[in-house]
């Protein structure tokens, strides 16, 4: 191409990088994709593979023979499953909601250069990040002193509040509102709340996108709180319902020599590994369905940006 | 709006009364492990008024599992909780028996100023064995020797194993005399000709794949040290008679610098390189998965088992082979490893202490509390049939199936289909003939050396499960942790035990 | 004075904006701050709390022993993890960095948009998996007997790999699942700053005539500015601690590889399971968080050095 023509070609594309380097951005990023969910694929097919198969010919994309074996002995959990499906849907679900709120009014002020003790907050909440007190007195102070115990507060309060994510959304005001905006609805007459609510929470959508994002998946995918505080099954969150497969079999595993023959049998009466990659499906399925939808708000939120420029 | 307020009052004060009144059971929370339970209702609706009726108790039953085994009891401990008035601990795993005693997290059972046991539990003196009591004795906060809780009464005495296919054995013409003369130094030439032969017709076979930390103590003839929890320390056992010391008499040494030691890693390396050894009980997370599928498959030629009487019999069955457990020591050995392997402590912060051990006493001579705590309701999850044997009812029993030997004395228990009605004589009588360990009754106190420890469990874990099963070549690997060893203190431990054990044998 | 400073309000705007704060902050309090208390716990030999010392009167009974419970963590042995987690996490950070504000760029230049949106979901699906799950993906290309990569190297004839006993593969392996893992999640987060970008700017630019690599150094890239600082600092912050997951997992902790697997949080935990020493590991806690907090109060003071307007605090 001359440079002319590149020029050309330039214009036409309305400002967009040229048609070359816009296939190897396709090629770089496609390969990373594909080895991101090939694994994923590879995981359905080990659990849709006969036992018997992964015995003589090892893991395959190819099995030598299917079997639904491994779904039905993780359909045969029964209740076991459904109660921990709808904890998992209802942790997450009320969860996100109650951090998101508290993780936005956090970070509002902390991006409102005009509010008095905005360097106080913020040292409160970021010095958490580094220093806390140790996994035994937050224990403690959880289970004695606001009696977390077996109940879905103690599978949801210990994870409002994530510095973190106060961090991103005070960014994502940083950078995408005005300031003069706040000025004008205040010169207005407008209320704080009202100010939040009505005309700055639109404009930061992308964000709070994210910060939903990345909390539900937090929640989803916990399980530490459940070993901590809860020993009632009803309660047990689909997660840590595959923690516990897998840690049974990592302490039988362990001590084997100790437990002796009443081990043995644990052992073998401990879920196949196709059974355990079935129960990833299983809690991977939701997200996947779940992630596209979050991702539309992302994407409206860009156009919204780029209609107001 | 006074009155009102006046019948509030009133109302509260009742209700706040109600659980002194004298009739009503106290509630004992108990803390099981490794259980497999997630319908108690049936078993709870017979038990609890049974319980109530005879001593005044109800129980509300924690199932624990495999998997928060080690969190459970700890936490609860470490942090001084009340929620659970019995607790599961044992000598293994982070819920420790001996150092959780020492620091008081234990009612003491036998305390001269308020003797529980003397008190509620005569029946159960009276019923287990003196020697039980004997192994759970352990050190107190106040440095005192004392019974901490009640030993569960199995199979209390160790039998380290060879596991042998003799089935397979015979297909190729050898018999299990053969593998008994030959030893563990000799078993070359019939690996070799099993494996040629499985493997005529393509596939991979390993003759040998057993548990590391097993055949170590199989060959060189080495219990567990109660307290060496990463098994830092060998004390060498005489495998003819178990009940008098071996070559090194009462005495510690280092586990990886001795001769003998030296000598197994490189047959093990021998083995391995000539393909007898399955890599993959040589790496830590699939170690057991590829040990105990061998074994269920059929899988092998020679295997290993910490085992119990009467065994061959169950695994025969599974397996559709015949099983052999060849013996490494004259008898069984008592040491305390077996005899604290399960037991039921009460904790210091329960309220109720009298009657959590009212209610262990009637567990541990009650032949109906314990089954219906253990094998669940007869016909529900159980049948007997015209032996007088248990066969359990598959769908409910896989909503309750708790830990036997974690529950308490198996020995009242009903035998299992197959097991013989004369099984529990059988099972005592066989028990009856095991020996005691001279260091019996010692266990190591890890604490003055506990910074020495922390490093050294890092470095023996670099290289312990690779020495024993030869995926690494001694000839460099050897040197290589004997040298960090001792950089690490190593001496420092092994010189701690001995000045320890000699206390022990002083006393 | 900076801007904003203008706005009206006094006490009034002071007194609602510090309503929206409680929530979190009596969260913070609570659930952060309370707590802090146990960190007198890696100074103590500590004393297990009973009825007539529940906790923390049991902390007032325990022992000082000054520093006794970090000596563990610096004999020989330690220099070798401390250099791993060091190292790893260093690398990774610049790594990271480097890798996912380049695909976030690719991506929001990418015309056709369906395709961003396709690929972004499929990069982002590693981080839902746990490690345990990441654990086996790997086992079943590398395990010794019936591994993928296995199977073939035997059936070519090739000699075979003992992946497993064999150090030199993975620090290799260990960064390509780290990368693998998190690059999506990074991506996510630089991509949706980068939308926030008003596209205005980048007309001007291209009016005033930069090709699209200026406009990319001259626009977008001082746009991701805060995010990456921020970002940076607290990973920086992290330094000293190690993904536990991904150490302890993925090499299936196999024993040989350790003098490339051995960070911090696996030696402590390893150091903990063996001596079940509560003052050892919150002494080990208490080291990290310190090491991590002089880190971020550096990395943080450098940058307000060079752009006030970035720094965290």
């Amino acid at each position: 191409m001359t440079a002319v023509s590149k020029r050309m070609a330039h214009s036409f594309r309305l400002n967009q990088v040229s048609r070359k380097a816009e296939a190897a951005f396709h090629l770089v990023l496609g390969l990373f994709s594909l080895a991101c969910i090939v694994p994923f694929l590879f995981v359905i097919i080990i659990s849709f593979s006969a036992e018997d198969s992964i015995r003589r010919i090892g893991y395959s994309f190819v099995p030598a023979a299917w079997s639904t074996d491994a779904y039905r002995q993780v359909l045969s959990l029964g209740d076991a499953l459904w109660h921990s499906y709808f904890n998992s849907f209802f942790i997450t679900i009320v969860g996100t909601l109650v951090s998101v709120t508290m993780c936005v009014m956090y970070a509002y002020p902390l991006f409102r250069r005009d509010y008095r003790f905005r360097s106080f907050f913020s040292f409160l909440s970021f010095f958490t990040m580094i220093f806390g007190g140790g996994l035994i007195p937050t224990y403690i102070v959880c289970k004695n002193l606001l009696h977390m115990s077996n109940n879905y507060y103690a599978l949801i309060v210990p994870m409002l509040v994530s510095p973190f994510n106060i961090i991103i959304m005070r960014t994502f005001f940083q950078t995408s509102v005005p300031f003069d905006l706040i000025e004008a609805a205040t010169i207005d007459g407008s209320g704080e709340y009202s100010t939040l609510i009505r005309i700055i929470l639109p404009i930061v959508k992308p964000g709070i996108a994210t910060v939903s994002l990345l909390t539900a998946l937090a929640y989803w995918n916990e399980w530490f709180l459940c070993l901590l505080y809860v020993t009632q099954r009803e309660l047990y969150p689909l997660q840590y319902l595959l923690m516990e497969m897998q840690r049974n079999a990592e302490f039988l595993a362990r001590n084997s020599s100790m437990i002796g023959a009443a081990g043995a049998d644990a052992i073998r009466t401990l879920p196949s590994q196709t059974m355990r990659m079935a129960v990833v499906v299983f809690i991977v399925l939701p997200i996947a369905c779940a992630y596209p939808f979050f991702q539309r708000y992302v994407v409206a939120g860009l156009t919204i940006g780029s209609v107001k420029g | 709006m006074k009155k009102m307020l006046a019948l509030l009052m009133a109302a509260m004060l009742a209700f706040s009364a109600l659980p002194v009144l004298a009739d009503s059971p106290v509630e004992i929370s108990i803390l099981f492990e490794g259980c497999n339970v997630t319908d108690d209702a049936a078993v709870l609706e017979k038990l609890n008024p049974y319980l109530a009726e005879k001593i005044g108790v109800t129980i509300k039953p924690v199932w624990g599992t495999w998997g928060n085994f080690d969190d459970l009891a700890f936490n609860a401990v470490t942090t001084g909780s009340d929620e659970y008035d019995i607790l599961f601990t044992c000598s293994w795993t982070k819920n420790e028996y001996a150092p959780y005693a020492r620091k008081g997290a234990y009612v003491r059972l036998d305390d001269p100023d308020d003797n529980l046991l003397a008190e509620y539990g005569k029946e159960l003196t009276e019923v287990l064995p003196a020697l039980l009591f004997e192994g759970a004795m352990t050190e107190g906060p106040d440095g005192q020797k004392g019974i901490y809780a009640v030993p569960g009464f199995k199979d209390f005495a160790t039998m380290n194993t060879w596991d042998v296919n003799v089935t397979l054995l015979e297909k190729y013409g050898y018999t299990l005399d053969d593998v008994v003369s030959a030893g563990f130094y000799g078993w070359g030439d019939i690996f070799a000709a099993v494996k040629a032969g499985e493997e005529a017709d393509g596939r991979v076979f390993y003759p040998f794949i057993f548990e590391g930390a097993v055949a170590e103590r199989n060959v060189i003839g080495t219990p567990i040290v109660t307290g060496d929890a990463n098994s830092l320390l060998s004390y060498y056992m005489n495998v003819e008679d178990v009940s008098v010391p071996g070559v090194y008499g009462n005495t510690f040494v280092n586990k990886y610098a001795t001769p003998e030691f030296e000598k197994f890693v490189r047959q093990m390396r021998a083995y391995y390189e000539a393909g007898y050894i399955d890599p993959a009980v040589a790496i830590g997370e699939t170690a057991t998965d590829a040990w105990r599928n061998a074994q269920n498959t059929a899988n092998y030629l020679i295997s290993s088992e910490v085992s119990l009487y009467g065994y061959e019999f169950t695994t025969s069955e599974q397996r559709g082979i015949q099983v052999a457990y060849v013996m490494t020591t004259d008898a069984p050995y008592i040491d305390n490893t077996s005899v604290q392997g399960a037991m039921m402590a009460i904790s210091a912060n329960s309220a109720h202490p009298e009657e959590a051990m009212k209610f262990l006493n009637l567990l541990n001579t009650d032949p109906y509390v314990m089954t219906l705590l253990n094998y669940g309701v007869e016909g529900i999850h159980y049948n007997l049939n015209e032996k007088g044997e248990v066969e359990f009812v598959a769908d409910a029993r896989s909503t309750y199936s708790p830990w036997t030997n974690g529950v308490g004395n198996v020995t009242l228990l009903p035998p299992q289909k197959g097991q013989g009605a004369d099984f529990q004589e059988k099972f005592a009588e066989f028990y009856s003939g095991s020996k005691k360990l001279p260091i019996y009754g010692f266990t190591f106190d890890t604490k003055p050396v506990e910074n020495e420890i922390a490093a050294v469990a890092n470095v023996k874990e670099a290289y312990a499960l690779s020495l024993f099963t030869g995926a690494v070549d001694p000839e460099t690997a050897l040197p290589e942790l004997l040298a960090k060893l001792d950089a690490a203190g190593m001496q420092k431990i092994v010189d701690e035990a001995n000045a320890q054990l000699n206390a022990f044998f002083g006393n | 004075m900076k801007r904003g400073a203008g706005i009206p309000g006094g006490a009034k705007k002071t007194f609602w904006l510090t309503t929206m704060m409680l929530p979190a902050t009596i969260w913070l309090l609570l659930i952060r701050y309370l707590p802090m208390f146990g960190i007198m716990m890696s100074f103590l030999e500590y004393k297990l709390p009973n009825r007539k010392m529940p906790f923390p009167v049991n902390l007032l009974h325990s022992p000082w022993v000054g520093l006794d419970n970090f000596s563990f963590l610096f004999t020989g042995e330690s220099l070798n993890m401390i250099r791993n987690t060091l190292g790893y996490n260093a690398l990774w950070i610049v790594l990271g960095l480097v890798i996912s504000v380049t695909f976030a760029i690719m991506m929001s230049e990418i015309t056709r948009k369906f395709m961003a949106k396709t690929y972004q979901t499929l990069m982002f699906f590693p981080y839902f998996l746990s490690w345990v799950v990441v654990a086996y993906f790997l086992f079943a290309f590398l395990d010794p007997t019936n591994g993928m990569i296995v199977r073939a190297q035997k059936s070519a004839g090739g000699a075979v790999i003992d992946w497993y006993n064999t150090p030199v593969y993975w620090p290799f392996i260990l960064t390509i699942c780290s990368i693998w893992k998190n690059t999506g999640y990074s991506t996510v987060l630089y991509l949706s700053a980068i939308t926030g970008i008003d596209r205005s700017q980048y007309e001007a630019a291209a009016v005033d005539g930069a090709a699209k690599w200026q406009q990319t150094l001259h626009v977008t890239l001082p746009h991701l500015k805060p995010m990456i600082i921020i970002l940076l600092i607290m990973n920086v912050g992290k330094i000293f601690n190690a993904d536990f997951g991904l150490f302890w997992s993925v090499p299936m902790n196999s024993a040989p590889l350790f003098p490339v697997t051995q960070v911090v949080d696996t030696y402590v935990y390893r150091a903990y399971k063996s001596t079940g020493n509560v003052g050892m590991s919150t002494a080990a806690g208490f080291l990290q968080n310190l090491v991590g907090f002089v880190c971020i109060m550096a990395a943080n003071a450098i940058v307000r050095r060079l752009d006030p307007d970035s720094s965290l605090f």
